[in-house]
C-alpha cells in the first residue's frame, strides 16, 4: 500500500537531497557540463556559502520570523479552535455553513491579490486612511515608510488568511467525535461548556497538537508573499518586515549565488527539524498518542 | 543501355534515399529568448528551417522566454547541464550574467569558432563590441558570446513635458539653462496651476540620483541597488571624470547629499508621488503618469528614435527628452544583450554558425524578428515593413535581445533611413575610460549580500526624497560601514585600478 | 447522518445569548474574508482611467467592461489553459488522494512493522529538500517531467502534510474494532480499507481532496520551471503569473533596460486585466467548494461504528 507513495518520495524527495552538497560548494560548471559532474568535481568550500547569514541585518530578520511566528502559532490557534467550537455548536446550520465557506475564501486569493486590498486602504495618494486624514485637516500617515503599524497590519492579514483554513481542519475534526460522548455528558449532568471542555477538546486534541508542532517546525520559514507583497516590498519598513526569506530572496536577486540560497534552505531545514524533535519529545512526554513520531 | 538507365536509375534512386535520410539527421538546435511575447511561431520557425537547413545544418527550436520567467528557466537550464538548451540569451543585468557565467564555466569559448566560421559576424558588428565581449573566462581571456549590435551606449535624459512648460509660460530653452537644482520654480507653479493632486516630478528614483551626480552603474555592482560609483567626466565623456577613475561609496559622497537634500525639499513641497519611493508601486506609478502626460518633468533612459515610438507619441502632448551628456559607452550597455552557446550543448559549432548568421543576415534576422512576408507584415510602396497587427500580436519577439538590429529592414514608423541613422548614432558614440570593466564580486560576495539589503532598506527612499538625509543619512552611512563597505570599496578599486593598468 | 449532526448542537445546546454573540464573531470575521474579493470583483470592473486617478477603490470613478472584454479576446488561449486547469485539478486530485489513503492507512494500523520507518520517510521531507535545482534535474532530465500534463502533476502528487492530516482523521475515527470486526469476517486488507474504512473517513477524504484540489488549482509554478515550448498545456493561473512577473521584473529593471522596459511596460495587461481573471480563477473553486464542504461537515462516525 504504501509503495506508490514511497517510489514518488524516493524519486523526488530523496534523490534530489544529494544536492545539499551545494551548499558546501562552489558550485560551478565542470567538464563535461552535467549537473551530477558538477557537483561531484567543484571544489569545496566549508562554511563559507553560510557567511552571509552573519551580517548585521540577521538579528533583525530572526527576532522578526520568530516573533511573529511564535505571536501568530498562538494566536490562530487559539481563534481557529475558538471559531470552530462556535460553528459546530451553532443551532442555525444554514449560517454555520454559510459562516465556514466564507472563511475559506482568503485561501483562494494570493498575496499579491491581498495587497492591492491593503494598498486600496494604505496608498500614500488614493488609499483611504490617507484620503480620509487629508478631508479632516490632519497630515497623511505615510504608511509605507514609517514601521510603526506594520506589526499589526502583518498579524492582521495573516488571521485572515489562515484562521478559516485551520478552523476547517478543526471542524472537520470535531465532527469526526463520537455524538455518544455528549450525549454520556448530557446524562451525567455536563453543561454545554462543560462539554466543550471535556468533550469536544480532547477529542482534537491530536489535530491541534499535529498542526502545533508542524508549525513549530516551520517556525524559521517565513510566509514570503506575505513580507514581501503585502508591504509593497518597501525598504524603510525592513526593520519590521524583513524575515529570513525576504531576505534570502533579496540576496539571490542581487547576488544570483547558489551556493548561498542553498546554504539558507539547509539552515532553516536543520533548526527546523531541532524544533520539531524538541517540540515531539515534549508532546510524547505528555502525551504519547498524539505525538508525531 | 537497359542496364545503364536501371543503374543510374538505382543510384538516382540512392542519391534521393541518402538525401532524406540526411534531411532526417539534422541535429535540432535550441535556443532561448528574453522578453519575448510570441503565442504561434509555426510559420515563422517553417521559413527559418527551410533557410538554414543548408547554411547550418542544424533545425531550430526557440524557448521564447518571457520577462517574468526568463531568469528562472536559464539559470535552470545552464546550472542543470541541460544539453536540451544549446544558445541562451546573457548579458549583464540578466540573471546567468555574462561575465559571471562565461567564469565558471557556462558558456564555451568562442574564439576558435569565430576563426572558422565567423568571418561574416566579424564583418557585420563593430570591432568594440568585439572587445566588450572579450573576457576573462573559464578558458582564459576570450569572446563567450556573441554580442548583439543594437543601442550600445548610455543615454540619460529628462523627458519633459513641453505642452505644460509653454502653459507655464517657459520655453524649452529656458528649461535647458535650467540645472536640478533650480527646478523648484517650475514646480511650484505647475502645482498653483494643476491643483494639489498633480505631482510634477515624475522620476525614477535610482535613475535620477545618476543623472544629477554623474555616475555611471559598474556592471557586476549589487544588482538592484548599486552601491559603488565611478563619475563621468559630463563635458567630454571618453575623459576622466573628476574623482578619476577611482570607484566611491555612492552614498558618502558631498554630491549625494546636496542631491538627496534638494530632493528632500522637492518631496517635501509636495513635488514628488510619494508612491515613486515604494519599490513594489514605483514603477506602476510611473508608467501610468508618463501614458497620460500628467507630469511636467521626468527622467527616462533613452534610445535613439524613442521619441517616435506609439508609446511617446500616444501621451497626447508634446514631449522633449533633454540629455544630460552625450551617449557613452559602458560595460553595462556594450553587454547589454548577446548569445552565448552553453558547455552543455551537444552541437556547438552548428548552435555558431547559427548565431553568426543570425548576426549578418538580414534575411533570418528580419524572419526571426519580424516574422513572415505576407503573413506577418507587408512592404508598402517605399519598401518599409507595415505590420499586420493581428498576426504581430501572436509574435513579437524582443527585437533587442534578438541579435544585431542594424540589419533589419525600416518600419513604416520609424521611416525610411531609420536604421542606418540608428547605427551611426550609436557608433559615434565616445567609450568612457573603464568602458569593459566589470567587477568580480565572487571574493567579496557575503559583504555585498549584507550591504545590498542595507542598501535596500534605505537607498530608494532617499533617492525619492522621502527620507530626511538629516536623520536617516549617517543611519544608512553607518550601517553600510558595519556590513563591510570598505572591503567592498578596496576589492573594487584593486580589481578596476588593474584593468585601467592592463588598457 | 444529518440528524446526528443537529443532535450534537441541539443536546443542551449554548442558551439564545451565546448563540447571538457566536452569530456576532464569526458573522463579522466572515464578512472580512469576503470582503477582499468583494473588491477584487470591483476593481475588475473599474475603468483604467478610474485606478489611474484614485488607484484601487471601492467607489471608482467609472465602470468598465473592458477588462472582460480583453479577457475573452484572449480566446482559444484562455478556453485552453481553462480546460488545462480543469484536468490537472480533477486527474491531480484524483491520483494524489490514493496515494495519500493507501500511504497514511498502514500508518495508523498499529500491526504495521515498518509504522514507524515509512512516518519519518514523508515527514522528514516536510522540512528537508533538496532545493530547486536538484529537484529540477531529477524531474526533467531522470523522469522526462518536461512540456506536459505530467510534469504539472507529478511533482505534487505526494503532500507529507496531508498524510499526517489523513493518518489524523483514521485515528479520531476509525476504532480498532472495527478493523478486528472486519478481519474476523474475514475481508482482506484492501477490502477492508475500501469497504469498512473509508466510509467512515469520509470527512477526512473530502478535507485532503479540498486542500490537493486547491494545490493543484493554484499551480503556476510548475509550469514555469518545466513548460518551455508546449504551451497548450499551462493553466489558467500560469497566464495571470506572467503577467505579474512580466510587470515586476520590468519594475526592476527599468533602469537597466532603459527604452526597452518602457516600450515594453506600454503593452503590459492593466490591473482591472489581472482582476478579471482572478475573478475567472477564484469562481470555479469557490463553487466547488460546498460540494466538499458537504462531507466536511457530515458527521459520519456514529451510524458506522454502530451498524
Amino acid at each position: 500500500m504504501v509503495m506508490p507513495g514511497a517510489i514518488w518520495l524516493l524519486l523526488i524527495r530523496y534523490l534530489p537531497m544529494l544536492g545539499v552538497v551545494i551548499a558546501f560548494k562552489n558550485y560551478k560548471a565542470q567538464k563535461p557540463n552535467t549537473f551530477w559532474n558538477n557537483l561531484i568535481k567543484s571544489d569545496w568550500v566549508g562554511l563559507k556559502n553560510f557567511q552571509f547569514l552573519s551580517s548585521p541585518a540577521t538579528a533583525t530578520m530572526i527576532r522578526n520570523t520568530l516573533a511573529y511566528n511564535a505571536v501568530w502559532i498562538a494566536l490562530v490557534l487559539v481563534i481557529a479552535v475558538t471559531f470552530a467550537v462556535m460553528m459546530s455548536e451553532l443551532k442555525n446550520r444554514f449560517m454555520a455553513k454559510a459562516y465556514q465557506t466564507m472563511m475559506f475564501f482568503p485561501y483562494f486569493l494570493s498575496w499579491v491579490v491581498a495587497s492591492y486590498f491593503v494598498l486600496a486602504f494604505l496608498d500614500p495618494t488614493s488609499g483611504m486612511i490617507p484620503s480620509i486624514q487629508k478631508s479632516l485637516g490632519l497630515k497623511p500617515t505615510q504608511f509605507y515608510m514609517t514601521t510603526t503599524w506594520w506589526p499589526l497590519i502583518l498579524t492582521l492579514s495573516n488571521l485572515w488568511k489562515n484562521v478559516g483554513y485551520s478552523s476547517v481542519l478543526y471542524l472537520a475534526a470535531i465532527t469526526g467525535i463520537d455524538t455518544t460522548l455528549y450525549e454520556a455528558a448530557a446524562v451525567d449532568g455536563a453543561t454545554k461548556p462543560q462539554q466543550v471542555w471535556h468533550v469536544t477538546l480532547p477529542g482534537i486534541r491530536p489535530m491541534i497538537v499535529i498542526l502545533l508542532i508542524m508549525s513549530v517546525g516551520k517556525i524559521f520559514n517565513a510566509d514570503f508573499g506575505l513580507f514581501y507583497n503585502v508591504p509593497q516590498n518597501s525598504g524603510p519598513l525592513y526593520p519590521v518586515t524583513q524575515v529570513i526569506d525576504t531576505y534570502v530572496y533579496n540576496t539571490y536577486a542581487n547576488t544570483h549565488n547558489m551556493g548561498m540560497s542553498a546554504a539558507a534552505g539547509l539552515l532553516q531545514s536543520v533548526v527546523g527539524c531541532l524544533c520539531i524533535v524538541a517540540t515531539n519529545a515534549i508532546v510524547s512526554r505528555i502525551d504519547s498518542e498524539s505525538a508525531l513520531f | 543501355m537497359k542496364k545503364l538507365l536501371a543503374l543510374i536509375l538505382a543510384l538516382a534512386m540512392i542519391l534521393v534515399a541518402s538525401s532524406f535520410a540526411l534531411a532526417e539527421d539534422l541535429p535540432t538546435i535550441t535556443i532561448m529568448f528574453h522578453g519575448s511575447n510570441v503565442t504561434d511561431d509555426t510559420a515563422v520557425l517553417e521559413a527559418v528551417n527551410a533557410y538554414i537547413a543548408d547554411k547550418v545544418g542544424a533545425k531550430l527550436e526557440v524557448i521564447w522566454g518571457t520577462w517574468g520567467d526568463f531568469d528562472e528557466k536559464a539559470t535552470n537550464a545552464l546550472l542543470s547541464g541541460d544539453a536540451g538548451v544549446d544558445m541562451v540569451f546573457t548579458c549583464s543585468w540578466s540573471a546567468d550574467e555574462y561575465n559571471t557565467y562565461a567564469k565558471n564555466g557556462y558558456f564555451v569559448k568562442l574564439d576558435d569558432l569565430i576563426a572558422e566560421y565567423g568571418a561574416d559576424l566579424v564583418a557585420a558588428i563593430p570591432e568594440s563590441l568585439m572587445q566588450a565581449a572579450t573576457i576573462d573566462g573559464a578558458e582564459g581571456m576570450g569572446v563567450y558570446a556573441v554580442n548583439g549590435f543594437k543601442d550600445t551606449a548610455t543615454q540619460n535624459t529628462w523627458d519633459v513635458n513641453v505642452t505644460l512648460l509653454n502653459e507655464l509660460g517657459y520655453t524649452l530653452d529656458d528649461f535647458k539653462a535650467m540645472s536640478f537644482y533650480d527646478f523648484g520654480e517650475l514646480f511650484a507653479k505647475a502645482k498653483e496651476v494643476k491643483g494639489d493632486a498633480f505631482y510634477p516630478f515624475l522620476v525614477e528614483p535610482m535613475v535620477l540620483e545618476r543623472m544629477v551626480t554623474g555616475s555611471v552603474i559598474i556592471t557586476g555592482d549589487s544588482g538592484s541597488t548599486n552601491l559603488l560609483s565611478l563619475y563621468l567626466n559630463q563635458d567630454d565623456v571618453s575623459a576622466d571624470g573628476p574623482e578619476g577613475n577611482v570607484l566611491l561609496n555612492k552614498f558618502g559622497t558631498e554630491e549625494y547629499r546636496k542631491f538627496v537634500d534638494k530632493m528632500h525639499e522637492y518631496y517635501e513641497a509636495g513635488y514628488v508621488d510619494p508612491s515613486l519611493a515604494v519599490a513594489e508601486t514605483s514603477n506602476d506609478t510611473r508608467t501610468n503618469a508618463q501614458k497620460t502626460g500628467e507630469y511636467l518633468i521626468g527622467t527616462q533612459s533613452y534610445a535613439y528614435g524613442y521619441e517616435y515610438s506609439p508609446d511617446v507619441l500616444g501621451r497626447g502632448i508634446e514631449v522633449a527628452f533633454v540629455p544630460c551628456t552625450e551617449p557613452y559607452v559602458d560595460t553595462t550597455a556594450a553587454q547589454g544583450a548577446m548569445m552565448a552557446i552553453s558547455t552543455a550543448s551537444e552541437h556547438p559549432v552548428e548552435s555558431f554558425k547559427f548565431l553568426a548568421l543570425l548576426n549578418s543576415d538580414p534575411t533570418l534576422m528580419t524572419l526571426m524578428n519580424y516574422g513572415v512576408e505576407g503573413i506577418h507584415y507587408t512592404l508598402d510602396d517605399n519598401g518599409l515593413v507595415v505590420f499586420d497587427a493581428d498576426a504581430r500580436a501572436t509574435y513579437s519577439p524582443w527585437t533587442n535581445g534578438v541579435g544585431n538590429v542594424t540589419i533589419l529592414p525600416d518600419t513604416a514608423d520609424e521611416g525610411a533611413g531609420f536604421r542606418e541613422a540608428f547605427k551611426a548614432y550609436y557608433a559615434s558614440a565616445k567609450a568612457i575610460p573603464a568602458a569593459g570593466f566589470a567587477f568580480d564580486n565572487s571574493e567579496v560576495a557575503n559583504e555585498m549580500a549584507a550591504l545590498g539589503t542595507v542598501a535596500a532598506q534605505y537607498a530608494l527612499a532617499l533617492d525619492a526624497g522621502a527620507l530626511d538625509p538629516e536623520t536617516t543619512l549617517p543611519d544608512f552611512l553607518a550601517a553600510l560601514d558595519a556590513a563591510g563597505m570598505q572591503t567592498y570599496l578596496d576589492a573594487a578599486n584593486a580589481q578596476l585600478s588593474a584593468f585601467m593598468a592592463a588598457k | 447522518m444529518q440528524k446526528a449532526q443537529r443532535q450534537h448542537a441541539g443536546l443542551n445546546a449554548f442558551g439564545p445569548g451565546a448563540q447571538a454573540l457566536f452569530h456576532g464573531v464569526l458573522g463579522l470575521f466572515a464578512l472580512l474574508c469576503i470582503l477582499p474579493f468583494a473588491f477584487v470583483i470591483v476593481i475588475s470592473f473599474t475603468s483604467e482611467d478610474s485606478i489611474r486617478q484614485i488607484g484601487y477603490s471601492f467607489a471608482p470613478l467609472s465602470w468598465s467592461t473592458q477588462a472582460y472584454g480583453y479577457v475573452f479576446a484572449l480566446g482559444g488561449a484562455l478556453w485552453r489553459s481553462y480546460f488545462n486547469s480543469f484536468l490537472i485539478t480533477v486527474v491531480g486530485t484524483l491520483l494524489s488522494v490514493s496515494i495519500c489513503v493507501l500511504y497514511s492507512y498502514p500508518l495508523y494500523r498499529k500491526d504495521f512493522r515498518y509504522r514507524g520507518f515509512f512516518n519519518f520517510l514523508s515527514f522528514f521531507t516536510m522540512i528537508f529538500g533538496g532545493g530547486l535545482v536538484p529537484t529540477f534535474v531529477v524531474c526533467k532530465t531522470l523522469l522526462g517531467l518536461s512540456d506536459n500534463y505530467a510534469a504539472l502533476i507529478v511533482p505534487l502528487l505526494f503532500s507529507p502534510f496531508n498524510v499526517i492530516v489523513m493518518r489524523t482523521f483514521f485515528q479520531t475515527t476509525v476504532p480498532g474494532e472495527l478493523i478486528e470486526a472486519a478481519t474476523i469476517d474475514g475481508a482482506g486488507e484492501y477490502r477492508t480499507l475500501l469497504q469498512v474504512v473509508l466510509p467512515v473517513v469520509k470527512p477526512g477524504i473530502a478535507t485532503i481532496a479540498l486542500l490537493n484540489a486547491l494545490a493543484f488549482w493554484n499551480e503556476w509554478f510548475l509550469s514555469l520551471l518545466y513548460i518551455t515550448k508546449n504551451m497548450d498545456v499551462i493553466p489558467l493561473q500560469y497566464l495571470l503569473m506572467r503577467m505579474q512577473r512580466n510587470a515586476d521584473f520590468l519594475a526592476k529593471n527599468a533602469g537597466m533596460l532603459g527604452a526597452d522596459a518602457a516600450k515594453a511596460a506600454r503593452n503590459l495587461p492593466s490591473q482591472s486585466l489581472k482582476m478579471a481573471l482572478v475573478v475567472f480563477i477564484v469562481v470555479p473553486i469557490a463553487c466547488a467548494y460546498p460540494f466538499f464542504q458537504r462531507y466536511v461537515v457530515a458527521g459520519l462516525t456514529v451510524g458506522s461504528v454502530k451498524g
